[in-house]
């Protein structure tokens, strides 16, 4: 028959159509504004409607997600502040917009510089977040971070991001990023023991 | 485009180009070669594991090194993966320039949105994957994500594009205003070097993945989609068929796949490539994606050009276009399907 095609493909999106509703009939109030209902919607029996309601409704970002780095630092007693960064430049070198830049700190009585970054910036407008300062920064000093909501009116003043507004604890680093962050740590520990062997005992 | 019209029908057509540029082989220049990866994502945006692919097999024949089996293994999968990505994506954009608005856009960009997922839990982004390192890929798959395209591939994507073929193929507006448009003959075709679906669809069987084989492909069972007419309803015909097929080699890929490392050697940021010249070729989505390198030896390249499928696929969209009516023209710029990012570089 002639326009059997169309008819055919009127009844697919029918289809959809009331899916959508047997769906929403079938898991009730449980669908939407959900973990479970967000896990159903993004996988691959998902029939009907597809969307995530942003804002109301957000997806999980998955571990590896990378958006701008973040310093991460080391919090000690009394409320004191670590950089894990030494100021060794190779992110700066490996960032291919070249973005970030770095001054080091130099001793303040022999006047030698110190490992120990004076300030540290990154151009978050430039910032491809390609991740390779992270991937080659031997020191683990700075991470991708997970937070992608950075819009802002004015760019200009909120955009550069300096060493106090990148700067972020550990523990946050080893929320966002569990399993890297148990890697890290288990490579840290064994170096650890290596060298403890190799020390002269006393 | 430029189009001389006579009332309705085209008597001359000069595509023009350069909106998009870049400036991304001079910028390559200057770049070492590890800080040229992230560029190549931005070239086909839609295809960037295809992209990084073809640049790492470049820099790879001119260091001499081949990447571990599982990384091989996980190359082909990403690769196959972005094809079914880019073609679904393009019948959709085909559907659209054909007046049946969204609606096969946002059906086919459900499947496009899993397969998204897999990327951004596997390389950290949805489209700009960065995943290829020189020597293999930056990390290894996540847990549960073999599952995940295990499920993707053998239950949800055979089914989906079935429904797809379902309501389009026989369709009998697409069908009536897709057949006999746009004829590009086999001659005609491989005068103005077409290559990918394009000139597939004119006739002439030729698919890099048979012709030099690149990687593991040699190792897995598929068939070069062919069809005759080089209208545009036989590059839509070629797209499904090819769809099918990267199915069936994502089917043996994940069943083989083995363990083991997913990098030659150390991490380096610091490459050291020897001077000559080489050219690495992919089957890209598009076409024969291509990456000439010329190394003195230094840390960044002396000259690096692209290979853009689009932009020679673009050079035949006059004799395809002349006799046509103007709303023809759009259908057939939809269906040689090229991406602006690639075609000024």
């Amino acid at each position: 028959m002639y326009g059997s095609g169309i008819l055919k493909g009127l009844l697919v999106t029918l289809k959809h159509f009331i899916n959508t509703y047997r769906d929403d009939l079938r898991q009730g109030k449980k669908r939407y504004h959900t973990p479970e209902g967000i896990a159903y919607r993004s996988s691959k029996e998902a029939q009907g409607i597809f969307t995530v309601q942003y804002p109301e409704e957000k997806l999980p970002v998955p571990e590896e997600f990378r958006f701008i780095p973040f310093l991460v630092y080391e919090e000690k007693a009394e409320g004191e502040i670590e950089y894990r960064c030494t100021s060794c430049g190779i992110c700066a070198k490996v960032c291919p917009p070249q973005c970030i830049w770095i001054i080091r700190s130099s001793d303040p009585n022999t006047g030698r510089p110190i490992p120990d970054p004076a300030e540290f910036f990154i151009d978050a407008d430039i910032c491809m977040s390609c991740g390779f300062c992270s991937e080659y920064c031997p020191f683990d000093a700075i991470k991708m971070d997970h937070d992608y909501e950075l819009a802002n009116y004015d760019r200009q003043k909120n955009n550069i991001f300096d060493k106090v507004k990148l700067g972020k604890p550990v523990s946050y680093y080893a929320q966002i990023r569990p399993d890297n962050y148990a890697r890290e740590e288990a490579a840290r520990v064994e170096a650890e023991a290596i060298r403890a062997a190799r020390r002269p005992r006393p | 485009m430029a189009a001389k019209v006579d009332g309705e029908t085209i008597v001359g057509l000069k595509p023009v180009m350069g909106y998009l540029h870049r400036n991304h082989e001079k910028i390559g220049e200057r770049n070492t070669y590890l800080l040229n990866m992230p560029f190549t994502d931005r070239l086909d945006y839609f295809c960037s594991m295809s992209n990084n692919f073809g640049y790492a097999l470049a820099v790879e024949k001119l260091m001499g090194i081949k990447p571990p089996e599982r990384a091989e293994y996980i190359r082909v999968i990403m690769a196959e993966l972005t094809r079914i990505v880019n073609h679904v994506s393009t019948i959709g954009f085909l559907l659209n320039d054909l007046g049946a608005y969204f609606t096969p856009i946002l059906y086919a960009f459900e499947e496009r949105e899993l397969i998204l997922d897999i990327f951004e839990a596997v390389s950290g982004s949805r489209m700009m994957c960065n995943y290829f390192r020189f020597g293999g890929v930056a990390r290894d798959l996540p847990a549960g994500t073999l599952d995940k395209i295990r499920d993707l591939v053998f239950e949800r994507l055979s089914r989906k594009i079935d429904e797809l073929e379902l309501y389009l193929t026989n369709n009998e507006i697409l069908r009536h205003r897709s057949e006999g448009v746009g004829v590009l003959t086999p001659e005609q075709a491989l005068a103005y070097s077409t290559t990918g679906p394009v000139l597939r669809a004119s006739g002439v069987p030729y698919d890099l993945r048979r012709a030099d084989p690149y990687g593991i492909y040699d190792r897995f069972d598929f068939d070069v989609a062919v069809r005759y007419h080089g209208d545009v309803y036989d590059r839509y015909l070629v797209r499904i068929d090819e769809i099918r097929q990267s199915i069936r080699i994502l089917q043996q890929a994940v069943k083989d796949i083995p363990e083991g490392p997913i990098q030659e050697g150390k991490p380096q940021y610091q490459v050291r490539v020897p001077a000559g010249e080489s050219y690495g070729r992919v089957e890209g989505p598009k076409g024969e994606l291509g990456f000439y390198i010329v190394s003195t030896g230094k840390p960044n390249p002396w000259r690096y050009h692209v290979r853009a499928p689009s932009f020679i696929n673009l050079t035949p969209l006059e004799l395809m276009c002349i006799g046509q009516k103007v709303a023809d023209v759009v259908v057939i710029l939809g269906s040689i399907d090229i991406v602006l990012g690639e075609t000024d570089r």
